[in-house]
């Protein structure tokens, strides 16, 4: 019979891109289909294990589909493209260079190196999958024939677990907690979040908190800087870096939070969004990517910068109980467009399995 | 959205939207060079600090037993290629720099021709204001032949000072040779001015009253929601264009507390003798406001309780010791229409 192979350079736990490939995964199984996961890099325990990738070039036979998770360069994919199965690309977007030049010329690198590889896989490649049509766009741009979309397939029963007591704790002991989940890195933009909270803690709520949830192992340089902007501006108490958290944690951020709010300038489908969404926290989120896409009519989306106006947005959204309700309400609509039976479908309709 | 503006607003006359919250708010991230992302944003400004930035590349390796031979290998490769790289390098730096120039020359000097044309726009701009205001007139003059004496000034504004609360902050819109604010101080009020003409504000300052100097709109738009008890403004209406006057209403009615009087006096223009003829007097009137108009323009911008008052009548007048019956009734028709009141006052409270 044939089998499914998903690949992805790295699996790391808390990661969307290695929940969407697992998900993939274990969905195929489910539907009895012999399904293995291939990594270079991987830290993540799976049912079946994760097989080192150079497996694949005696493994893959030409009536197996092999799924290709792109979101990164990787002289990899030049190899596998070359094997004999039927192949589907997931583009996961790979964030522009521009927002590491200067920064980490490491990852710039590499951002540089996945965007001019992209278009040399458009031809080998049988059918590219964005996540967001945003992403699709651009795999059209790349020059694959063939494209379609398929929203991350999120298992949204893995979030129904207890939430941490001692986040909640601290939740609990404060009045305002603008959160915010996502890796640290330049093209999200925490620098921009601190000096809202700056802001905000000035003219709104003295004794306001923001919560940066979010893996700061990549981008040590921009997390280094991030820590001394926080502390010359005198926010060292009420910035925190939560890095990388348990999903119970996770939960329990996202229960005693005031608010969600993101000044990301590039998102290639944004999970974080819907997972405020899923705990009933309203979402102010800064126009940019897939963000318009994944929110839908939910939350409010802003077209500006303007750091004053987003604060005060947010505080009006926390003064008045309608307004948060009706935010909550759009939430909870939006998201039984991605309930899990339905991409579950659209991804057996659009992949073939 | 405009809520959060006002809010924003607020915060900044209170005072805590203050500089340090701006420098906080436009503060770089520390450390090293500006995020590129921002660069892009104000690229010349940006461009130097890259150019002259030095890349760091440490050839050293970490690793054990090997790194020092890497280490050599690294710096013999890079010695062997100095000249080589080093010429490129140089030349694409000329190039760089050159190219920055060029841009920069680019966008700082002048289009000649947009010069020409932007000079041409000013100047038309210039002369019509000039036409329009008739700022080359011997306006002193002019004000010696056709202006009120002070005793028509202060019976005109007279009845209206009771309207205000006692010791309240009222503000005399077009305050003139101030002659109304000495009125409104001898009757207990906290009176302060506005005029635009320099002149006046320096002689009625003078006198040792409270005078600004300024636009009435732009004054109005500086002070808070709700902070005066009173506004009295004679003969300003008929000198802004519409818009303007619409929006003067409008902030009236922001800095007004509830139910606090606004005032408008100007000429009326359902006399025939006044909006035919005596209104022109003055080459900086616009045009004459009939009652009605100036009623709904206060009642629409939400003020309550608005009516329109008139003052004392022309002194001539047909005669009217006819014979009762049809004629007296034409000549009282008459004298309404071409001698009735020379100036009437809207009046309406804030909401």
């Amino acid at each position: 019979m044939a089998t499914v192979h998903h690949f992805h350079p790295t699996l790391v736990p808390a990661d969307a891109i290695s929940n969407h490939v697992v998900a993939l995964h274990e969905l195929a199984r489910r539907d009895g289909r012999d399904s293995r996961v291939y990594a270079i890099e991987s830290t993540r325990v799976l049912d079946g294990g994760v097989l080192p990738y150079r497996r694949l070039f005696r493994a893959a036979q030409p009536e197996d589909t092999l799924v290709l998770h792109y979101s990164m360069g990787n002289e990899v994919f030049g190899q596998l493209a070359k094997l004999p199965a039927r192949k589907v690309l997931v583009y996961h977007n790979v964030t522009p260079p521009e927002f590491f030049s200067g920064i980490n010329p490491h990852a710039a690198l590499h951002a540089q190196l996945g965007r001019t590889q992209l278009a040399t896989l458009a031809e080998p490649v049988e059918l590219g999958v964005g996540v967001s049509d945003y992403n699709r766009r651009e795999l059209e741009s790349a020059g694959f024939k063939r494209t379609a979309v398929v929203p991350l397939l999120i298992d949204w029963r893995a979030y129904d677990v207890a939430p941490d007591p001692a986040v909640l704790a601290q939740g609990a002991a404060t009045r305002t907690m603008l959160l915010f989940v996502g890796r640290i890195s330049p093209h999200k933009r925490q620098d921009d979040l601190i000096r809202l909270i700056a802001y905000y803690r000035a003219c709104i709520d003295p004794e306001a908190q923001l919560v940066l949830v979010g893996s700061y192992r990549d981008q040590p340089q921009y997390h280094g800087r991030l820590r001394v902007l926080a502390e010359e501006l005198g926010l060292t108490g009420a910035v925190t870096f939560a890095g990388s958290v348990s999903l119970a944690a996770l939960v329990a951020y996202y229960r005693s939070a005031t608010a969600f709010v993101s000044l990301s300038e590039h998102e290639g489908f944004g999970v974080p969004l819907l997972e405020a969404m899923r705990f009933d926290l309203p979402v102010v989120a800064y126009d940019a990517g897939a963000v318009a896409e994944t929110l839908g009519d939910a939350g409010v989306r802003v077209k500006t910068r303007d750091l004053p106006e987003i604060a005060e947005l947010v505080a009006l959204i926390d003064e008045r109980p309608e307004l948060r309700a009706s935010l909550v309400a759009a939430g909870r609509t939006r998201l039984a467009d991605f309930a899990t039976e339905r991409v579950e479908k659209r991804t057996r309709d659009v992949f073939g399995l | 959205m405009n809520e959060v503006r006002a809010r924003i607003r607020q915060r900044r006359e209170s005072g805590r939207y203050d500089a340090g919250v701006q420098a906080a708010l436009d503060r770089p991230l520390p450390g090293g060079a500006p995020l590129f992302t921002d660069g892009l944003a104000d690229p010349l400004r940006a461009l130097p600090a890259v150019m002259d930035a030095d890349p760091a590349y440490d050839p050293r390796s970490r690793k054990r037993y090997l790194g020092p031979v890497i280490t050599l290998a690294r710096r013999t490769a890079i010695w062997l290629l100095r000249f080589w790289i080093g010429d490129i390098v140089e030349r694409q730096d000329r190039v760089n720099r050159l190219l920055y120039a060029a841009i920069r020359q680019q966008a700082l000097a002048p289009s000649p021709l947009g010069e020409a044309r932007l000079a041409a726009i000013e100047e038309a701009l210039a002369r019509r204001e000039r036409d329009e205001n008739a700022s080359n007139l011997e306006w002193r003059f002019l004000a010696a032949r056709f202006s009120g004496v002070e005793e028509q000034i202060r019976a005109q504004a007279a009845p209206f000072a009771a309207l205000f609360p006692k010791g309240g902050r009222v503000l005399d819109l077009g305050s003139g040779r101030g002659f109304v604010l000495a009125l409104l101080r001898e009757r207990g009020l906290d009176a302060y001015g506005v005029d635009i003409d320099g002149a006046a504000v320096a002689e009625t300052r003078g006198r040792g009253f409270e005078v600004l100097e300024a636009d009435a709109e732009a004054h109005l738009r500086t002070l808070a929601d709700r902070s005066l008890d009173g506004i009295y403004s004679a003969h300003v209406a008929e000198h802004v264009l519409p818009g303007k006057l619409v929006e003067i209403l409008r902030q009236a009615r922001r800095v007004l507390k509830p139910g606090a009087p606004l005032v408008m006096a100007t000429p009326n223009a359902a006399t025939l003798t006044v909006s035919a003829h005596s209104f022109y007097f003055d080459p900086s009137h616009r045009r004459p406001i009939p009652p009605e108009l100036f009623q709904f323009l206060l009642e629409v911008e939400g003020f309550t309780g608005v009516e329109v008052r008139s003052f004392a009548r022309t002194e001539r007048r047909l005669r009217e010791d006819v014979p009762a019956g049809p004629i007296r009734e034409n000549v009282q028709l008459l004298n309404e229409t071409l001698f009735g009141d020379r100036d009437y006052a809207v009046i309406g409270r804030a909401p």
